[in-house]
């Protein structure tokens, strides 16, 4: 697994699914409605997607498509796509997207994730960098992951330039050691 | 268990700002490795119980098999998040060294686990021994040059220091005109600040 | 360099000039733009970073002569602003190198064609990167763990490869260009064939260029 340690990875494989048992389970406590440690055929159970993904492989379970790409999500994206708050809903739309489109055979995810980041990044990202716009800043918690990514690094990339144009101290601290000067005055 | 406290763990690395460390929290990190423990015993159980009924635990696929699959791929789960919390930590350590050089400061030792320490100064070395191999010091000049001299402003009593072959007394808002690779380290470990115009 | 036959004579006339015009800077200089794109670690530049050690060692003599003899302070700094950049080149080579290191050791301790490329002192540096993160990951997770959980290359004992082993990603785009006229050559891995105009910008997968970049034909910017 070439993403093994990845954070963003791990992270966004415990994206919930919802799945329908195929095969009963025993002994595992992972159904809240069930009474008993017993998972019965034929149960819906909502399961974070790396546990979803390896029994679908093993045919103990079938994934729904999850809310985040069913059809209210769709049209919500298709009508406004710069106003829907991805973030509470999903932050890892793109790469989760991505990730379960060839599991549940629905050939619309590939579609809508290319269409969501191309008119989100026209929207939003774009105009991200203007004065007003950051003003209302509450633009940028709608953001996924990823898209937050993009804007920082072009954050980064403006201040660098900004700062090789205007000149200004070339050597800082390490931010490791955080923003606070210890101030001794 | 399932994993959930798992990946609350790598959440609360992945909350810290990027490149910075929150502290050690060896309690869930100890709660984590007591699950693995306790779906091990769950998942003993139930391929003890297939045995006892004679059952080929390599090929049947009975609702015991399934449970204890479940609980094989939970503890497959922990042990990646538990992995992958020390791995990027220890990322996050290796470029410690190359910003603040070989000696820990206070506020970082902190918030690293004793196992922790062990490995910054074993990287260390490493390091430096490169780096003497070659007769090199890596770790400054790590900004292109512009000018081969800046303006300094001293912010800590870093007292007398000898370099080349003259002594400089570094002391405490005074202000010197250094050689960019001397004054690099002192700057990244927030000791002097660099001044312009 | 290697140069292709049967391109027309006007190839041939772009080797000499390129011949004359490159330093040993500019091969630094290529090289480490090279380093710095690529997801992988590239092969060392022995002899190159040999030349330049030598170089910077001369250009030092030089310049401390220089500020004894009495030369124009402007013309020293002039020539001390020109080692301190090739220096910073050189410096950053290495810097850039060992970071791949330590971000692809396990990968790197696996895989005897990647070692193949590091410097003998890399390669030692490599092997006491990978044997500290072992030991380090062994004494705070892996023993801890149940038993069949406790290897650090297979997720359990029923994984049938190493399955915890990060790689880097080859297939990321990079940004390069060629300095002649290339092609139209086929793209490594797949059928279809690409053609590059001198100086010209192309954004492609890396792996698709890999071996090109390896034998100098592309550089990466």
């Amino acid at each position: 697994m070439a993403k093994y340690y990845d954070i963003d990875d791990i992270i966004t494989d415990e994206e919930i699914v919802a799945v329908i048992f195929q095969k009963a389970a025993s002994g595992v406590g992972i159904d809240p409605s069930s009474e008993t440690d017993c998972v019965e055929v034929g149960s819906k159970v909502e399961l974070p997607f790396w546990l979803a993904h390896e029994l679908q492989q093993r045919q103990a379970v079938s994934m729904n498509i999850p809310t985040s790409f069913n059809q209210n999500t769709r049209l919500e994206i298709q009508a406004d796509s710069a106003c829907v708050d991805l973030r509470s809903q999903c932050p890892y739309f793109y790469e989760f997207g991505c990730k379960i489109a060839p599991l549940v055979g629905a050939r619309n995810i590939g579609p809508l994730l290319l269409s969501a980041f191309k008119s989100r990044y026209k929207e939003v990202l774009t105009k991200a960098h203007t004065a007003a716009f950051t003003a209302a800043s509450k633009n940028l918690t709608i953001l996924t992951k990823e898209e937050t990514n993009l804007y920082e690094a072009a954050q980064s990339s403006m201040a660098a330039f900004k700062k090789w144009r205007m000149g200004g101290p070339r050597f800082q601290k390490a931010s490791i050691l955080g923003r606070k000067r210890k101030s001794n005055e | 268990m399932y994993g959930r406290k798992a990946c609350q763990l790598v959440k609360e690395l992945a909350s810290g700002e990027k490149g910075q460390l929150t502290p050690y929290n060896s309690d869930l990190f100890d709660q984590v490795i007591a699950e693995c423990s306790q779906h091990h015993l769950e998942l003993q159980s139930l391929i003890r119980k297939m045995q006892e009924e004679g059952l080929d635990v390599q090929t049947t696929r009975n609702a015991d098999h399934y449970g204890a699959l479940i609980h094989h791929l939970s503890l497959v789960r922990n042990k990646r998040c538990l992995m992958a919390y020390m791995y990027n930590r220890a990322e996050i350590i290796r470029s410690l060294i190359w910003k603040v050089g070989p000696v820990l400061p206070q506020q970082i030792q902190e918030k690293l686990s004793h196992t922790e320490e062990e490995y910054f100064k074993k990287h260390s070395g490493a390091l430096q021994s490169y780096m003497s191999r070659l007769d090199l010091d890596l770790t400054v000049d790590m900004v292109p040059p512009k000018d081969p001299y800046i303006q300094v402003r001293v912010l800590d009593d870093i007292g007398v220091v000898l370099s080349d072959d003259k002594t400089t007394n570094f002391a405490c808002h005074s202000m010197h005109f250094l050689k960019r690779t001397d004054a690099e380290q002192f700057i990244s470990r927030g000791l002097m600040e660099e001044l312009t115009g | 360099m290697a140069s292709e036959a049967g391109e027309g004579s006007t190839a041939g006339m772009d080797d000499y000039e390129t011949l004359i015009s490159t330093t040993d800077v500019e091969l630094l200089k290529k090289a480490w733009r090279n380093e710095k794109a690529a997801p992988e670690i590239l092969r060392f530049e022995t002899s190159l970073i040999q030349r330049i050690r030598g170089q910077i060692q001369l250009m030092e003599e030089n310049i401390e002569e220089f500020a004894g003899s009495g030369i124009d302070p402007l013309t020293v700094s002039l020539y001390q602003m020109d080692l301190d950049r090739t220096q910073y080149l050189f410096r950053s080579y290495l810097r850039i190198r060992l970071q791949k290191i330590e971000k692809y050791m396990f990968h790197i301790s696996k895989n005897p064609e990647v070692q193949s490329r590091l410097s003998e002192q890399e390669k030692g540096f490599a092997r006491r990167c990978a044997d500290d993160m072992e030991r380090h990951l062994e004494e705070s997770v892996l023993s801890k763990l149940p038993d069949n959980y406790q290897d650090i290359v297979k997720q359990s004992i029923i994984s049938e490869e190493s399955d915890m082993i990060p790689e880097p990603q080859l297939d990321s785009f990079v940004v390069c260009k060629s300095r002649r006229f290339l092609g139209p050559f086929q793209l490594d891995g797949s059928d279809e064939l690409l053609e590059m105009k001198p100086d010209e910008l192309c954004i492609i997968h890396y792996k698709s260029i890999r071996e090109r970049v390896q034998e100098g034909d592309i550089d990466l910017v």
